[in-house]
């Protein structure tokens, strides 16, 4: 197997993918990243000046101010790029591993995972305050994940139809506990509406730790799935080990999309439209695919997040309503842009 | 539960008691003869009900009202939420009492209620939750009075109709004057202290995962006990709304400091056991909170019972203030 990310012209089913341009798109992107994080910290309820809000950053005096942007907006704004990313990956993972271009990674059971595992650890009062829930939907995924591993292993549809069947299952399940649990119920549908707000007294380093070190797997693992994108056959004409890829892929994806789900519950739209977003900049190269998204990601919640927190007078939308208002324009958008090639 | 009487036939004879009443006025005596009616103004209007009526149906927050003035109950609605407030002896009636309906109003069970054969019916929801009720299916099994809760501090109000709707006002104005003399005790003790302090409270009802806290002021359901002992709460809502919205709101975190920066002294709402709900710990843990003058001062004070929405639970609350409220005698 070959690790390694993309670091210079790489050939992709016979083109010849150029490095320059993926660079600058990359480095634009950074900075794009740079400037929307810096206005996330600046924009809240309370009217912080920008110069307080930079000098909260690097001359920290502890007054009211610093407090809201470096003890507040700050850890938000991270949880938004690690969350962003994490999701974005976990997408561009999953619809390469499977070569299902309606594939998040969500499909993979994990979404229901960790909303069944809430909604049992509250049934069982063990799901009290945002370190119990958090530790609840870390274990749903994980545990979602690889029972649809484990199920639907040996090929992609049978992975899919799985994660499908278990999605149902534990919906079905978790809704009827919620209906005869009204206390479940209201724990159950603060979680359910993906937020970034007031997560950051959550333990968030184990999360955060583990999404950064995914990050970094994936983009070790990009060229390999480079193969695997070209088929099965191909892939080991290549010489590529299709289980061992196809696992750690797994891995990563259920990782990634756990993580983020636990900390931020469900934020489906960011991992199903950024791939798409960045597939046709990505000239097909999945190191490079996986790159974009790991900015684009973050970029897009973090503009959701912004909204989320200006769109109503009267307080704050959760950002998965945001993602979806945006994110379903932006599909549109890049079918209609780029026609079926995106898909 | 027995179902020997079909709901139809019970509550045709019911409607017919019930009409036998319509048209007469104050005090009269209907033309059965089986007793005296009045007319009684409600939220739904004006109810022709019996002057002493001897079986009653109570729901929502008619029910502790009604246990706790010793009403003639047949039946009752769940009502979990009030179990931690109420004295080992309404505790025991609550639960020997039927349940006739569930915690929500949609729970309603319409042949229980008939079943209890009611001659009285007080459902006390607020008026949006009435709309889950069938109410013309309730008043051809008895009259109906819907006597809801509205602004928080209204429960003194409310209950007092409640009981004397029931016909059960002996009890209540013994429990209600207790309480009155009670507060009027507490206002005397920390007369030297409170009037010059201004107070701010944080409520429960905040949510977290919206990143929220819940701003109380005057009249609210965490103040409005405290203030019959004197404490001033400060402030009013940005935009007042209908109920509980007129004297209660809901910033995000980052204007914590805004909104209790001037308070010499801040209570917050504590469960019935003196834990923190999760909404209030979330603001206690925040470094904005410990920013605020009143808790570096040491000013804060958490208060039991805040939902008490009767005298005899008030009782309760104002005694748990007391208790809070003591360290401001020794400074």
């Amino acid at each position: 197997m070959t690790v390694a990310g993309p670091t210079s012209d790489e050939a992709v089913g016979g083109k010849r993918v150029r490095a320059a341009p993926q660079v600058g798109l990359f480095v634009g992107g950074l900075v794009l990243l740079a400037v929307v994080a810096v206005v996330s910290v600046g924009v809240g309820a309370r009217s912080v000046p920008p110069a307080e809000a930079v000098r909260a950053l690097f001359d920290y005096q502890g007054t009211d101010d610093h407090v809201i942007v470096r003890d507040v907006r700050a850890p938000r704004a991270l949880l938004a790029i690690a969350v962003g990313a994490a999701l974005a990956v976990a997408g561009a993972l999953i619809q390469t591993t499977v070569r299902n271009p309606l594939a998040e990674p969500g499909i993979l059971g994990v979404t229901a995972g960790a909303g069944f595992a809430i909604t049992l650890g509250s049934g069982l009062g063990l799901a009290a305050g945002q370190a119990g829930q958090l530790g609840w939907a870390v274990t749903g995924s994980v545990v979602a994940a690889l029972l649809v591993a484990a199920v639907g292993r040996g090929s992609p549809l049978r992975l899919v139809l799985t994660g499908v069947a278990l999605t149902a299952v534990l919906n079905g399940v978790g809704l009827g506990l919620r209906l005869t649990l009204p206390d479940v119920f209201d724990t159950y549908r603060f979680w359910s509406v993906g937020s970034l707000a007031a997560r950051e007294q959550a333990p968030l380093a184990v999360p955060l730790t583990a999404i950064g070190l995914c990050l970094l797997g994936a983009l070790l693992l990009s060229r390999s799935l480079n193969a695997l994108a070209l088929g099965e056959n191909v892939a080991r004409a290549l010489g590529a080990s299709v289980a061992r890829v196809r696992g750690l892929a797994l891995l990563l994806i259920t990782v990634l999309s756990g993580a983020a789900t636990a900390i931020a519950g469900p934020i489906l739209f960011v991992g199903l439209i950024v791939p798409h977003l960045v597939r046709k900049p990505a000239a097909g190269s999945v190191p490079w695919l996986v790159l974009h998204a790991m900015v684009l990601g973050p970029i897009l919640l973090l503009v959701a997040d912004i909204g989320s927190r200006v769109l109503l007078p009267t307080g704050e939308v959760p950002v998965a309503v945001v993602t979806a208002f945006l994110g379903g324009p932006m599909l549109i958008w890049a079918v209609r842009r780029y026609g079926a090639e995106s898909l | 539960m027995s179902l020997r009487r079909t709901p139809g036939l019970v509550g045709a004879v019911a409607l017919a008691l019930a009409l036998t009443g319509c048209g007469s006025s104050d005090g009269a005596s209907d033309d059965a003869g089986k007793g005296r009616t009045r007319v009684f103004t409600a939220d739904n209007g004006k109810i022709t009900i019996p002057e002493k009526p001897k079986r009653v149906v109570a729901t929502g927050y008619a029910v502790p009202a009604l246990i706790e003035a010793e009403a003639p109950l047949v039946g009752i609605s769940s009502w979990k939420r009030g179990e931690p407030m109420m004295s080992q002896r309404d505790l025991a009636t609550y639960k020997k009492l039927p349940k006739v309906a569930g915690e929500l109003a949609t729970e309603t069970n319409y042949e229980a209620i008939a079943e209890a054969e009611p001659d009285l019916i007080v459902i006390g929801v607020p008026a949006p939750v009435l709309g889950d009720i069938d109410v013309k299916r309730l008043e051809s099994i008895a009259p109906v009075l819907a006597i809801g809760p509205t602004v928080p501090n209204m429960w003194r109000k409310q209950s007092h109709q409640q009981a004397d709707a029931a016909g059960a006002l002996t009890k209540f104005d013994a429990v209600k004057k207790a309480y009155e003399d009670k507060a009027a005790a507490l206002t005397a003790k920390y007369k030297a202290v409170l009037p010059q302090l201004k107070a701010g409270h944080v409520g429960s009802y905040g949510e977290a995962a919206k990143g929220t806290f819940q701003r109380e002021f005057g009249g609210s359901w965490g103040t409005n006990i405290a203030e019959d002992v004197g404490v001033s709460y400060y402030g009013q809502v940005k935009k007042k709304g209908p109920g509980s919205q007129a004297v209660s709101e809901y910033p995000s975190l980052e204007e914590l400091p805004t909104s209790l920066r001037d308070a010499d002294i801040i209570t917050y709402s504590v469960k019935a056991d003196g834990s923190v709900p999760e909404s209030v710990k979330y603001v206690m843990d925040s470094k904005l909170w410990k920013n605020l003058p009143a808790v570096k001062a040491g000013k804060t004070f958490p208060l039991r019972y805040t939902e008490a929405a009767t005298y005899g639970q008030a009782v309760r609350t104002l005694d748990a203030i007391d208790t809070s409220l003591a360290p401001l005698l020794n400074r």
